[in-house]
């Protein structure tokens, strides 16, 4: 209901086709930039970081940061607003490289559909990030609320509240969200190995479909093309 | 020799599909050259272009210039000095790390041999060298801890986008006179400049 009040709901984020963050991406075991793909972030930091300050301000009403978000994504403008909360956690109104950089590998995550992986490999950044009170626990209001920025499904989220809540408090501490996290990686890594062998057998299958059909056209036409030429030399 | 040539930017989004089945067209963005490269004795004009993009009166000035100095290093060609902050973040990569994404996930190396450059070239030079490198430079620019010309472009032109955009923001929210606005606003007109020049740079 939250979420949904804050117009939170809806959509996943998607980055806009041949902007610069599109055209970087993540190492898909540790869903990090590469030193160049940061180097290169950091030129674009400081493209934006106009009145040099190392920071993109979030005085009037966090314009600089607005802006580079809506146009390099879809999100509105209360999502935008959600995201720079999220980031700001040391409450100075201001985003720095490292929540920058932070930010894009989140983006990057959802763009490629490694939100598993992401989250599995830094559960303890993402946790900080959703823990906004800093009470070392997380709701489900919390995650609901960044539904759009790590795709965590309705029913995930029922799962993770019913089986990892070992406490029974109805919020998650760290060591429960990690296996959470755990847990659905190893989903995520089983269903990505049914979706290559699936694929593997529909090449296989194809290979044998385009063999048979080669020896049908050949059965059809009776002899070999030598042997026509053969014939009628005779 | 050369290295592969840039590819512009248009051709690489067309390849783009939402599974990313196309990160070889991505990685064409980038330089196929490692910075490894050979020293560079080749004598290039010295020019010195202080960025307009900042007031006199802030810290941090960004310099941009060129030297060439005979037994230059690969990290030679452009530097970006200012006034200290940055230097370090601008470090060339160590060849292995030119491996763009990641390692063996994403699997092929980009390196390229470009190592037999003429680089015996005496330290006073002709007018007629100069000119038969200028061409070249475009090219050893993007050898050395620079990022490639295309990238480039495409990050400063959209920086521009969204700062114009900001500045509209701006303008409407704290007014015309703000000192904040006025500096965006020189600002914008800094980085236009900057790529209109970098742009008859390309052109010649």
């Amino acid at each position: 209901m939250v979420a949904r009040v804050f117009g939170l709901k809806g959509s996943i984020m998607k980055l806009k086709q041949g902007s610069f963050l599109w055209y970087l991406y993540l190492d898909k075991l540790y869903c990090l930039l590469s030193v160049r793909n940061v180097k290169a972030l950091v030129e674009y930091f400081h493209l934006l970081d106009v009145h040099h300050k190392k920071t993109l301000n979030g005085q009037y009403f966090h314009v600089l940061f607005y802006h580079f978000l809506h146009h390099v994504t879809d999100l509105t403008r209360n999502q935008i607003t959600v995201v720079f909360n999220m980031l700001d956690w040391n409450t100075v109104g201001e985003i720095g490289f490292d929540q920058f950089y932070m930010l894009v590998c989140i983006l990057l995550a959802q763009e490629n559909h490694l939100e598993e992986q992401f989250i599995f490999r830094h559960s303890r950044p993402v946790f900080e990030l959703l823990d906004l009170d800093g009470e070392l626990k997380i709701g489900p209001d919390h995650l609901h609320m960044y539904n759009f920025l790590f795709n965590i499904k309705k029913q995930q989220l029922r799962d993770l509240y019913y089986n990892f809540d070992i406490t029974g408090d109805r919020l998650l501490n760290y060591k429960e969200f990690k296996l959470f996290t755990i847990f659905s990686m190893d989903k995520y890594q089983e269903s990505q190995k049914a979706e290559k062998e699936k694929k593997k057998e529909k090449a296989v299958l194809k290979k044998k479909l385009s063999q048979v059909n080669e020896s049908q056209r050949e059965s059809l036409l009776g002899i070999q093309p030598f042997e026509s030429i053969s014939n009628y030399n005779c | 020799m050369e290295g592969k040539p840039l590819k512009a930017s248009a051709k690489s989004s067309s390849h783009h599909g939402s599974g990313r089945s196309s990160l070889q067209d991505i990685r064409n963005m980038w330089t196929t050259a490692t910075l490894s490269q050979p020293k560079l004795n080749v004598q290039l004009p010295t020019v010195r272009e202080d960025s307009e993009l900042e007031d006199v009166s802030v810290s941090g000035k960004t310099l941009w210039s060129y030297d060439q100095k005979a037994g230059h290093d690969a990290e030679g060609g452009w530097e970006a000095s200012d006034g200290g902050e940055d230097k370090d973040s601008f470090k060339p990569e160590e060849p292995e790390e030119l491996e763009l994404g990641g390692d063996s996930s994403q699997g092929s190396r980009l390196e390229e041999d470009d190592s037999k450059t003429d680089n015996e070239k005496p330290s006073s030079v002709s007018s007629l060298n100069i000119s038969r490198h200028t061409p070249h430079r475009a090219y050893w620019v993007e050898q050395q801890s620079r990022l490639p010309l295309p990238l480039t472009e495409l990050m400063e032109n959209e920086a521009l986008e969204i700062l114009t955009e900001a500045l509209r923001s701006y303008q409407s929210e704290i007014g015309r006179d703000h000192s904040l606005t006025k500096q965006l606003q020189r600002y914008i007109e800094g980085l236009k400049r900057r790529r209109n020049r970098r742009l008859q740079v390309l052109a010649v």
